[in-house]
């Protein structure tokens, strides 16, 4: 479905963000990138729609060539949830959501913010799926709580039908009872629309027990790729130790002496 | 003692600050002397005598032509003129059973001059008095005063608007574009109203569709360029969301920035629309409409009564227009 064939991102400063990276992701899988910051998992998810150009090797979405020409036709396919999510504050939610269908509509009709019954429906059946009530509908996205954004940015990406949605840190900024419900939401919205997904987290304890496969970047290499069931004691303690800072594992040492 | 090493000088041999130095004394002396020269020039020097002058006047010391100039004015500015008066001989439709509301009609004398014989011959003749018919006539010049501003705003924002976006660093198709637009936008900056009045009299004739269009071509520079730097400082998350999943830039312009600026925009028509109406008073002088016209034509005529109506009804105008877009502006947009 999606094809990284040995990407290299550098960046001005010359420091690699992603080194080499060849990945298959299959259709219909729910693949979390794990990584402590900066290993490379948003820089890597980035190359995807283009707003990040790979320095060296190439994407394939499908059969199609991730290039200038196709770059459109690639983003049309692809929903996105950004770290900041990135709602506009001042719309509606309802024209947030619907602003996730602006490749599509009509230039004119969109203009005048016109979106025919169907569209609407769509919209409101998502915002339903995604936890939000009727009343929210003419709220200012600026106006709800942080989880409901997530769930807005939610319902915008998944309402062109992509085939492949794309969540930065979905739940970064969010306490743990909303992560758990967002992320949840996420999952039941992409199972139900046949989308694939590619979700990067830092924490460990959700991609076990959301993913369908993980893969583990360490300073931009894949450092695991596997199932949940696959990722063991061992595999957890040394993502976890390369996280921590040199120091503090001296530190342990001397307490269990 | 790592203090010694750094510096040879002990403190009672540093350098002491001083205020007062040749230098600056003579920076003091050649701006003075620059000052002066200007100053003279505008007649700043003349302004200073002959004020004072009308202050000690005014409380009986000296003469003054300043407060002559003002006392003229003002003994014959008060009382206002509100009524009209026009002879009944130079009606054209006049029906003496259907006067207009309040009016009357007045006999009195209507003294004319010949210049042949050099003598006065006196008639008696009829007049009609409307109350409030001149007050009425100033109201609904300002009327056609504020009718202007408004227009003028309106094709104001019809020409900045797509030129805004022409001249934003963002939206602009070419570079090209961007300088052309710009390089527009500050030469509809750059010509006053009065100037551009001016020529529109000449093209157009006299009437408000010169004032009208010397409003919203000097205005559509100021609002152009407000428009398109609030444009190129909307924040670029929401336009990168909606970019990156395919949207063309107009629609993410629609989407993503007009929301954003739409508040800041509305508070810059609104003082371009309170300033339209301030500067439509005075377009009239050179002949484009408006209560200006009015006013400049009572005050070749020394009618000074009528002038003090005029001025009355543009004070309390702008007075009620200040407290109409105060109580706007704080229903939050």
């Amino acid at each position: 479905m999606l094809h990284f064939n040995s990407v290299t991102r550098v960046f001005d400063d010359g420091t690699k963000a992603v080194d080499n990276v060849s990945l298959n992701i299959e259709a219909g899988e729910f693949c979390v990138l794990l990584g402590p910051s900066g290993a490379g998992k948003s820089t890597l998810m980035n190359m995807v729609n283009g707003v990040v150009e790979p320095s060296s090797g190439s994407v394939r979405l499908g059969d199609l060539q991730l290039n200038k020409k196709n770059l459109t036709k690639i983003q049309r396919r692809i929903g996105m949830i950004h770290q900041q999510l990135h709602l506009i504050p001042r719309l509606s939610v309802l024209h947030n959501v619907l602003a996730g269908l602006l490749p599509d509509a009509g230039f004119f009709r969109s203009l005048i913010k016109s979106f025919s019954t169907d569209t609407q429906r769509r919209a409101f059946q998502l915002l339903d799926e995604v936890g939000l009530e009727e009343k929210h509908l003419c709220r200012r996205a600026s106006a709800l709580s942080g989880g409901q954004q997530q769930r807005v940015a939610i319902a915008r990406a998944f309402i062109s039908s992509p085939e492949v949605v794309l969540a930065d840190e979905p739940v970064a900024s969010l306490d743990p009872a909303m992560s758990r419900s967002v992320l949840e939401s996420l999952k039941t919205a992409a199972k139900h629309h046949g989308a694939t997904v590619i979700c990067t987290l830092h924490q460990l304890e959700y991609a076990l027990e959301f993913a369908d496969r993980i893969v583990a970047l360490r300073a931009g290499e894949i450092f695991f790729d596997g199932s949940p069931r696959d990722m063991n004691e061992s595999i957890q303690s040394q993502l976890y130790e390369l996280a921590k800072p040199q120091p503090s594992s001296v530190e342990v040492k001397q307490v269990a002496a | 003692m790592s203090m010694k090493l750094e510096s040879t000088k002990s403190w009672q041999q540093w350098e002491l600050y001083r205020a007062v130095t040749p230098r600056n004394i003579l920076i003091f002396l050649v701006l003075f002397v620059l000052l002066s020269i200007s100053a003279h020039n505008t007649q700043i020097d003349k302004a200073a005598i002959e004020t004072s002058k009308a202050v000690f006047s005014a409380v009986g010391i000296g003469e003054s032509d300043v407060l002559d100039g003002a006392l003229r004015f003002g003994s014959k500015a008060f009382p206002i003129q509100i009524s009209e008066r026009t002879a009944i001989s130079r009606l054209s439709d006049f029906d003496r059973n259907d006067l207009p509301w309040f009016a009357y009609i007045e006999v009195g004398e209507d003294k004319e001059y010949d210049a042949l014989t050099n003598t006065w011959t006196v008639e008696k003749t009829e007049f009609l008095v409307e109350p409030l018919g001149y007050l009425k006539k100033v109201t609904l010049k300002m009327l056609e005063t504020i009718e202007m501003g408004f227009w003028g705003t309106v094709i104001s924002i019809m020409i900045s608007l797509p030129l805004g976006i022409l001249a934003s660093q963002n939206y602009t198709p070419h570079r090209a574009v961007y300088t052309f637009s710009r390089g527009w936008l500050s030469f509809h900056r750059a010509m006053p109203e009065l100037i551009i009045a001016l020529f529109l009299v000449l093209m157009y004739g006299f009437g408000p569709i010169a004032g009208v269009l010397a409003l919203a071509i000097h205005t559509s520079g100021v609002l152009g360029k407000f428009f398109a730097d609030e444009i190129e400082n909307a924040p670029p998350g929401p336009q990168l969301a909606l970019g990156s999943s395919g949207a063309g830039r107009l629609k993410v312009l629609r989407y993503a920035v007009f929301p954003h600026v739409f508040p800041a925009w509305i508070a810059y028509v609104q003082y371009i629309f309170e300033r339209n109406i301030r500067t439509a008073t005075v377009l009239g002088i050179v002949g484009a409409g408006g209560i200006g016209m009015e006013l400049k034509g009572r005050w070749d005529l020394f009618d000074y009564d009528h002038v003090a109506t005029i001025l009355l009804v543009i004070f309390l105008t702008v007075i009620l227009l200040e407290v109409f877009s105060q109580k706007l502006r704080k229903r939050a947009i």
